[in-house]
């Protein structure tokens, strides 16, 4: 008779403010920038890994107060490091964070000394941390109930990913001189390109039904804008060519794409476990299949 | 399922000085008569304020769910059949049945793999003595974490203090050999406390009673077993429908079972992160 208690949720959605998703991209951004400034390094880029390096040390800057700003008791932020526990995403992050922060942080003060050979290990350091940084995000959503996040954890993980570094090869072409644009104009076109692989893997994974939230309300109005954004980028990129205008244009729309993104992903989020429908018709599924 | 078994693991090493029986509730809804004793009781013990006055329109459920500040929800199923003609009953008017009203007092389930413990960053969550899930008020910092992971929607964040809030099975009460609130409220015994492996013999009997009863036929136990995806409730219920019409999910799972796999998926991001950088590496200068 009744297949809902008055349609109301089953999960909770997730309470996170917007902070979170503005932290998502700003840390995916940091992190992979990390990454590719020890790639510039190792070319003799060095105004573009400086760039990069900046952009590292913004990321771990900002992205604590992103992420205690949201807090329900923010004093107790430091509390997050209380303990050491590898089944909870969000407290192997934070060790992530504060490791890479430090490192990046480090290595800007040595660089300032003039100590150039520290400065350079902890940049390596950084790189290390970098990617955990960039993708562990996407482990903490898809560990949790909400329906489009969990189901979708096997592609998730390479969307966070591919975003990371199309945004931090964007940054990367937003700021650096036009003649070291090599490596961040290729590492922007692959993130935009493979952004848009990993989410037609994420929409193939959660099928037509549990895709819906990103088709519909919010999460498909920010998806919508994100896609034409990367699309327009890349295209962009592409067809520019060296062209130093068209690649500055192209790198703004990847970055504010991949914000776009996560804000996608969160409403998504908020949407599957608003409606006690996805929750309901995948786990009958799953017991009529057993 | 490794995880699991680490967990189990740690947890039989974890050390008690006085380890205790797992405790529980087996809430038997056909004997709620939706009087919400239970609500008051245990928000007058556990000194929680109210959460606003709202009118929801669902019949008598003006609780509407659970959440940091209301640790029992009483649920309001009506299954009205209105007796008018329809086409399926050739234009007669059917009134074998008027209909039946479903009450179920709802409670966290102090899961045997709690997704709010398992994730919980600050381990502010923990398991007591008696098997149940508590928050540490001192310790939580507000993430939110735990509210989407819950597999059934009960712990929430608190706006009066931040933090996270749920059912503690009364440990307080529990410490000093105390029946929980809710279940000392109760008027007909529909929320029973004790020892889990009492409660669960207890329960199998009553389904067998109720199910002989031609009307409750779909009787069943919800969460009464070890073998579904949070590996047993320290917390279920004799239901008389299916648990999404009590609005609860059908197969929860905790999501922390598949956190190897997707540490693994994460890897292989993260590798595939550092390999195209380093190709795009290769490249042209400009």
């Amino acid at each position: 008779m009744n297949d809902s208690y008055y349609g109301r949720p089953i999960v909770k959605p997730h309470v996170w403010k917007p902070f979170i998703p503005w932290y998502f991209w700003i840390g995916g951004m940091a992190g992979a920038a990390s990454v590719q400034c020890v790639a510039a390094r190792a070319r003799g880029d060095n105004e573009l890994a400086v760039v990069l390096k900046r952009a590292a040390l913004a990321g771990a800057l900002i992205a604590p107060v992103l992420l205690i700003a949201d807090l329900g008791v923010p004093q107790r932020f430091h509390l997050m490091l209380r303990v050491f526990k590898p089944t909870s995403p969000m407290n192997v992050g934070s060790w992530i964070l504060s490791g890479f922060g430090g490192a990046v942080t480090a290595s800007t003060v040595a660089e300032l000394l003039g100590w150039e050979r520290t400065s350079r290990a902890l940049e390596v350091v950084t790189a290390l941390l970098g990617p955990g940084l960039t993708v562990y995000t996407a482990v903490l959503i898809s560990d949790t109930a909400t329906p489009v996040w969990h189901e979708a954890y096997e592609t998730l993980p390479f969307l966070f990913a591919a975003s990371g570094v199309g945004a931090a090869g964007a940054v990367g072409c937003l700021f650096a001189p036009p003649e070291q644009f090599g490596l961040a104009r290729r590492t922007m076109i692959a993130g935009a390109v493979g952004t848009q692989i990993a989410e037609r893997a994420m929409e193939h994974k959660l099928g037509p039904f549990l895709f819906e939230p990103y088709k519909t309300g919010k999460g498909g109005a920010f998806k919508r804008v994100s896609d034409f954004l990367c699309l327009t980028g890349g295209a962009l990129a592409v067809a520019g060519g060296r062209n130093t205008v068209t690649t500055r244009a192209a790198a703004a729309c990847i970055a504010v794409s991949g914000m776009f993104e996560r804000f996608a992903v969160s409403a998504a989020g908020k949407q599957s476990a608003k409606d006690p429908k996805y929750v309901v018709r995948p786990q009958r599924e799953r017991l009529g299949a057993s | 399922m490794e995880l699991f078994e680490a967990t189990a693991a740690a947890r039989e090493s974890a050390t008690y000085e006085e380890q205790q029986p797992r405790k529980g509730f087996f809430t038997d809804t056909t004997l709620c008569i939706g009087c919400k004793a239970c609500e008051v009781a245990c928000k007058e013990w556990n000194q929680l304020p109210d959460d606003g006055l709202t009118f929801t329109a669902q019949s008598y459920d003006n609780t509407g769910e659970l959440n940091g500040l209301t640790w029992r929800h009483v649920a309001f199923v009506e299954q009205i059949r209105d007796g008018r003609a329809d086409a399926a009953s050739g234009g007669e008017v059917v009134r074998e049945q008027a209909g039946r009203w479903l009450m179920e007092s709802d409670v966290c389930k102090h899961c045997t793999h709690a997704a709010c413990l398992d994730v919980c960053p600050t381990g502010s969550l923990l398991r007591t003595e008696f098997g149940t899930v508590v928050v540490q008020e001192d310790i939580c910092n507000g993430c939110g974490y735990c509210v989407p992971a819950c597999p059934f929607g009960v712990i929430a964040k608190r706006e009066t203090d931040g933090h996270a809030g749920k059912c503690t099975l009364c440990y307080d009460r529990l410490r000093d050999g105390e029946t929980p609130a809710c279940a000392k409220a109760c008027p007909t015994e529909s929320i029973q406390y004790g020892d889990l492996d009492e409660l669960r013999r207890r329960a199998d009997a009553r389904l067998e009673q109720v199910r002989a009863n031609a009307h409750f036929r779909d009787a069943s136990l919800y969460l009464r077993g070890e073998d579904d995806g949070i590996g047993g409730a320290g917390a279920f219920f004799l239901l008389l429908d299916k648990p999404e019409v009590y609005g609860l999910p059908p197969d929860p799972v905790d999501t922390t079972r598949d956190l190897p796999a997707m540490w693994r998926v994460a890897g292989q991001a993260a590798l595939a992160l550092a390999g195209v950088t380093v190709l795009a590496a290769l490249g042209a200068r400009r």
